[in-house]
């Protein structure tokens, strides 16, 4: 249930859709790797389906301890992803930057900080150019060799080790067959006691999921 | 013993509460805790040293109690977090004396498992590098405010650190809670009347640099005097501290990044080059008198390579002289046609004999090439300019032996009495390591065979650096690629120009050597296996060995021969290149473990047979014998004067700290002759660091002094609890705020991951007044509530871990546990808050960007809460904040999280009561599968059993695709490979 103004052309759905109260920010220059429009949304930048974004100047925030707080009040629960994004724009940031940090956290805000306005702007795009990315840049390069992508599988089962991972290879031949192999003949392994037959078992015979 | 120790001591055990001792450097701090630790009796308590898992510090008070009182049988063991929590406890109580390391004592204080009642006091050795919020720091106050009877006893022989920033002696004795500040300079009365008393016999030696080294060194100094013109020009740094002369000075860097650090992302990318270049240039002086020629040579052109295009020094007017130098020392390049060229190889006597008939043949064979080469007629003559001293390093030596052979019969008739007076034994203390090897060889063998192999290196290592510029302007689709790129090109065109008509002609040159050299190399095949065993200090003695008999060519011979093998001609030459430094880099661990065989095994002598060389080869070579020597790196930090007791030392690169060594070695045995040759190259930078850096020693023991006068410590005995409020007040006005944690009467607390204690956030966090508790979390680093979880992660932690992935999967395990899972991003308080500035941004949306990252980690968990901290106490502020109106976390909660219990169910899993979570992981974990297409899996299928019997048209079907479900049908029916 999106509380998202349906987009009225493809052509606003791969815009930044930019809040009117944003107007004259001179962080506005500094989108230039993704289109944006002016439109009436309640956060300040609508950054896609379900994720949005508000702006406050630590240097604003000063001179308004409350316009954060009325601001994240007025997005409701409509959107997944809210994030504040806070400049950090002043030499003692410890006492306004607390404030913001609490008052996001509390409020189920996630707070990015940026440094200037190039870098507010960049944020602004990741976001929406990274809207539909899989995060495997940041789940670390893998090896993708088989026998490693084998014991990257094999390991989420706790307690189950290299060692063991070799062991059940050798003995199954194949991946499908350690996944078919019976409890007894997991038990056969060597290595693998009582406790992991249990848990590779239940790994590969409980349904995904237990309530339908 | 030398008998200002006893002074020390005397003066440190007047008060029963500790003391912070600091020591001129190379007063043999080691030596003085040992004869300390001498004086512990176990009727006292036990007594805990403080010290990080491996120090030389810690290896040298082993030996000096084992020599000192071979009857003491109390050489301190070691308390890990290996040992069983009952069995350290058994250790406390015994009264023995123990290393502990900082995070293995505070973990215990904060459960109290620590007796501090049986402890009779603690050491801390490294004094100058603590500060208020380290691990030591906090140890001390929990210690103190259990024990106040006990003493504390802090050490530092680094007196300039100790001086570095504000009042730092005076914080640092309030942080341990000492009241008496305890100086021993090298000018003080007692230590330099006894120093002084019978001096070691002293020779001087100045010896001259080449021409082309005072040029050099000349171009450095303008250089580097221009880089600090500008850096002034830049008005971000204090101009006082900006001399040439703390540039010589690793500590230079320090002033300046202390200076920078906090405006870093404000400062322009000249500024930021200016002081990477200035670093460089200090080394750059430092290998002038340190390398030969030729490896000098290859430094610079590898800095040629490597240096962005944007350092300034490159370009400067002078800089053009170092590399014209530096060159000069080891080649000219003649203008020349065929006729002259044969000429002239003919004339280079210099040149060993076969590589001189192998160059023969290889420029007849240029020459015939080049008829397309423009640059036909260019040809290198060697020069080789040998180090000045090693020359003199020769006739000293000599003189020795002279020296000896004259009192050799009265030498017997001494020996008779006992080897202890004279033993004839010549240490030679360099540097580094490296230079060690080098000088030995230059003696067993000759200097001119060391330039000669020098030399062979480096057109090995020219080719294996054109490779690398060529590899990089081959990859051009590489995106990392483009700004190195863009440095590089204008830069080599100049330089390839020489480069490849040198190379091209040495490519050939050397690959015919190393084919004549073949037969030499079966040999050593037949010899090799004859060696006990190949890895490690076997093969350092391997390579000894055959080092002396054939000259160490071979060695590299093996190395080409065995990649002639293999591959194509350039490649050839990049892997017998890298052979070869690894023969260089096997050596060296191998013969510092055999100084560590010295200390400990009873087989010393051997080893030192090893080490020395018997004159036969050289003597064989050369008209004067040597006599057997020592060589000794002093990086290496060993107590070698007391193990070898040497009688002759010639110092090779003076260093202030090892003089005192001598000196202290000389006192402690008065009765022993002891000759010292130093060897300083005339009006060199080397003679400038060594005495500026006792001046500087001075300069700081004298602010010490000044500051002593002046400092404000509380003298009553209840001066101890001012000291603990003094601690916390500063700190602690949010809480004060809050009502105050005594009037409130609760205890905030905090549930702390052990692994945590090696960062200064649990001590920030108790100075605070919140109760720590240290447990083993499989989840997140801090606790702050049952529904507050955190994952610390300083600046440099955070990009490791975002490349890594290990971040993506805890906040993948966090988020499924806590409701308010938290990302802590930690800035360091001294450095500049924030990641980059606005100029390194870049124009695009790119995937390493630290922006991106961040982004991506927002997306794809958006209930993660992320805390942006400018300093610890910053962080500990926000955490006193967020707790105000939660509850106090569980304990055995906490630990319970994300370990399953016996029946395999996770407790608190949000979504293992729905899910199958394993095996969801373990399908999101198989080829072919992805975020997008596993949920129609799990719809599709029941359990992973079942889906290992799907067909792979019903795959395709469920993973919509073909390709996908094709990719995971092979995995899964793929073949297991035997491993036999």
């Amino acid at each position: 249930a999106s509380a998202v103004p349906a987009p009225s052309s493809s052509q606003n759905r791969n815009a930044i859709l930019v809040s009117n109260r944003q107007k004259g920010n001179p962080l506005l220059k500094h989108i230039r790797n993704v289109k944006w429009i002016f439109a009436d949304v309640v956060c300040d930048y609508l950054l896609g389906q379900s994720s949005c974004a508000l702006y406050i100047s630590l240097r604003y925030h000063l001179l308004h301890p409350d316009y954060l707080y009325y601001r994240i009040r007025e997005l409701q629960k409509n959107f997944k992803l809210r994030v504040v994004l806070c400049h950090v724009d002043v030499e003692d940031v410890k006492k306004p930057l607390l404030e913001v940090t609490k008052t996001a956290l509390l409020h189920e805000c996630t707070l990015l900080c940026a440094w200037s306005l190039e870098e507010c702007g960049r944020y602004l795009e990741t976001i929406k150019v990274y809207e539909n990315k899989p995060a495997d840049i940041i789940q670390g390069q893998m090896d993708t060799d088989y026998l490693s992508r084998l014991t990257h599988a094999l390991t989420t089962v706790r307690h189950v080790n290299k060692t063991d991972v070799v062991t059940l290879g050798t003995t199954f031949g194949s991946l499908s067959h350690v996944m078919g192999a019976s409890m007894e003949d997991l038990a056969r392994c060597p290595g693998i006691g009582e406790r992991k037959v249990k848990r590779l078992w239940d790994t590969f015979h409980e349904p995904f999921k237990r309530v339908e | 013993m030398v008998e200002f120790y006893e002074h020390i001591i005397t003066e440190l055990l007047e008060d029963s509460n500790g003391g912070l001792v600091i020591l001129s450097s190379g007063l043999s701090l080691s030596k003085l805790i040992s004869t300390l630790l001498i004086l512990h009796s176990s009727s006292q308590g036990t007594l805990l040293i403080l010290s990080s898992i491996s120090t030389s510090l810690k290896s040298k008070i082993t030996f000096h109690l084992k020599t000192l009182n071979p009857q003491f049988h109390q050489i301190p063991a070691e308390i890990t977090a290996d040992l069983p929590s009952n069995h350290r406890h058994s250790l406390y109580t015994s009264g023995n004396i123990f290393f502990i390391t900082p995070r293995i004592l505070i973990v215990d204080l904060l459960t109290n498992k620590l007796p501090t009642s049986a402890i009779s006091g603690l050491i801390i050795l490294n004094a100058h590098s603590l500060s208020e919020t380290s691990t030591e720091a906090f140890i001390v106050r929990i210690f103190r405010s259990l024990n106040r009877n006990a003493y504390i006893r802090a050490f530092s022989d680094k007196p300039h650190a100790m001086v570095s920033g504000f009042a730092k002696a005076e914080r640092t004795m309030k942080f341990l809670h000492v009241r008496r500040l305890h100086l021993w300079p090298r000018f003080q009365v007692d230590v330099s009347q006894e120093l002084e008393k019978e001096p070691p016999e002293v020779v001087d030696i100045r010896v001259p640099m080449t021409k082309y080294m005072v040029g050099i060194q000349k171009g450095i100094v303008e250089v580097m005097d221009a880089c600090l013109k500008e850096m002034r020009k830049t008005n971000k740094v204090d101009v006082e501290d900006l001399t040439v002369e703390n540039g010589l000075f690793k500590s230079f860097d320090e002033i300046v990044k202390r200076q920078l650090d906090p405006i870093w992302h404000t400062l322009g990318k000249k500024t930021k080059q200016l002081v990477s270049d200035l670093r460089t240039l200090r080394k750059l002086l430092d290998y002038l008198v340190r390398y030969d020629a030729v490896t000098y040579l290859k430094y610079l052109d590898t800095l040629r390579v490597s240096e962005s295009f944007r350092s300034v020094w490159i370009f400067a007017e002078a800089s053009y002289k170092i590399f014209d130098y530096a060159k000069k020392r080891v080649y000219h390049l003649v203008r020349s046609d065929g006729i002259k060229l044969d000429g002239l190889s003919k004339s280079a006597k210099n040149k060993k004999r076969k590589v001189k008939g192998d160059n023969k043949d290889t420029e007849e064979g240029v020459d015939g090439a080049s008829s397309t080469n423009s640059n036909a007629g260019l040809v290198l003559e060697e020069v080789l300019e040998e180090a000045p001293k090693w020359k003199v390093l020769r006739e000293v030596l000599e003189e020795v032996e002279e020296e000896r052979q004259k009192q050799g019969a009265l030498r017997e008739e001494v020996l008779a009495e006992g080897e202890d007076t004279d033993n004839g034994i010549v240490l030679v203390a360099c540097k580094d390591e490296r230079s060690c090897f080098q000088l030995e060889e230059c003696i067993t063998n000759s200097p001119k065979k060391v330039m000669s192999e020098e030399w062979k290196k480096y057109l090995l290592s020219k080719v294996q650096l054109r490779d690398i510029v060529h590899n990089k302007k081959n990859k051009p689709k590489d995106p990392k690629g483009f700004g190195i790129l863009d440095g590089v090109t204008p830069i080599t065109p100049a330089q390839n120009a020489d480069t490849s008509s040198i190379s091209k002609q040495e490519h050939d040159a050397l690959l015919a050597a190393a084919s004549g050299l073949k037969d030499f190399a079966k040999n050593d095949h037949v010899e090799d296996p004859s060696l006990p065993d190949f890895g490690g200090r076997g093969r350092g003695k391997g390579k000894r060995k055959i080092g002396s008999k054939n000259g160490p060519i071979v060695v590299d011979g093996s190395g080409v021969q065995n990649s002639n093998k293999k591959a194509s001609t350039s490649d050839k030459f990049g892997k017998c290149d890298s052979k070869n430094e690894a023969h260089v880099d096997e050596a060296s661990p191998a013969s510092s473990g055999r100084f560590h065989e010295i200390m400990h095994g009873g087989t010393s002598v051997d080893n030192i047979v090893l080490r020395k060389h018997t004159n036969t080869d050289a003597a064989a070579l050369n008209a004067k014998p040597l006599p057997p020597v020592h060589f000794y790196a002093i990086e290496s930090d060993q107590p070698i004067l007391d193990i070898l007791k040497p009688s002759i030392i010639i110092v090779y690169h003076p260093d202030m700290a090892f003089v005192r060594e001598i000196e202290v070695y000389k006192a402690d045995n008065p009765s022993k002759r002891l000759k010292v040759y130093f060897l300083f190259y005339e009006d060199s930078t080397e003679v400038q660091k060594f005495e500026a850096s006792i001046r500087r020693e001075n300069g700081a023991f004298e602010s010490l002094i000044r500051q002593k006068s002046m400092m404000m410590i509380p003298v009553d005995q209840s001066g101890h609890s001012t000291l603990e409020s003094d601690l916390n007040t500063p700190q602690n006005s949010i809480t004060r705020k809050a009502g105050g944690r005594k009037e409130a009467n609760k205890e905030m607390q905090v549930i702390v991951d052990m692994r945590e204690f090696m960062s200064s956030l649990p001590n920030v966090l108790h100075q605070k007044g919140m109760h720590i508790i240290p447990v083993t979390l499989e989840v997140g680093d801090y606790i702050l509530s049952p529904l507050i979880c955190v994952e610390r992660k300083s600046i440099q932690d955070l990009f490791m871990s975002f490349t890594s992935g290990r971040l993506y999967h805890q906040v993948e395990t966090m988020v499924r546990y806590y409701r308010i899972p938290v990302l802590l991003i930690e800035f360091s308080q001294d450095k500049s808050f924030s990641f980059q500035s606005a100029s390194d941004i870049g124009d695009d949306v790119t995937p390493n960007s630290i922006i991106s990252k961040l982004s991506l980690l927002a997306l794809h968990f958006p209930r993660l809460r992320i805390i942006w901290s400018r300093s610890l106490h910053a962080t500990a502020e926000i955490f006193a904040s967020l707790k105000a109106n939660q509850d106090e976390p569980d304990e055995t909660k906490a630990m319970r999280v994300g370990v399953p219990s016996e029946e395999g169910v996770v407790e608190n899993d949000v979504r293992a009561e729905n899910y199958n979570t394993w095996a969801v992981e373990f399908l999101r974990r198989l080829p072919g599968v992805t975020d997008s297409n596993y949920r129609t899996i799990m719809d599709g299928c029941k359990s992973l059993a079942e889906l290992a019997l799907l067909p792979v048209e019903k795959l395709a079907e469920l993973m919509g695709g073909h390709k996908a479900a094709r990719t995971l049908r092979d995995f899964l029916d793929a073949k297991y490979p035997t491993l036999l």
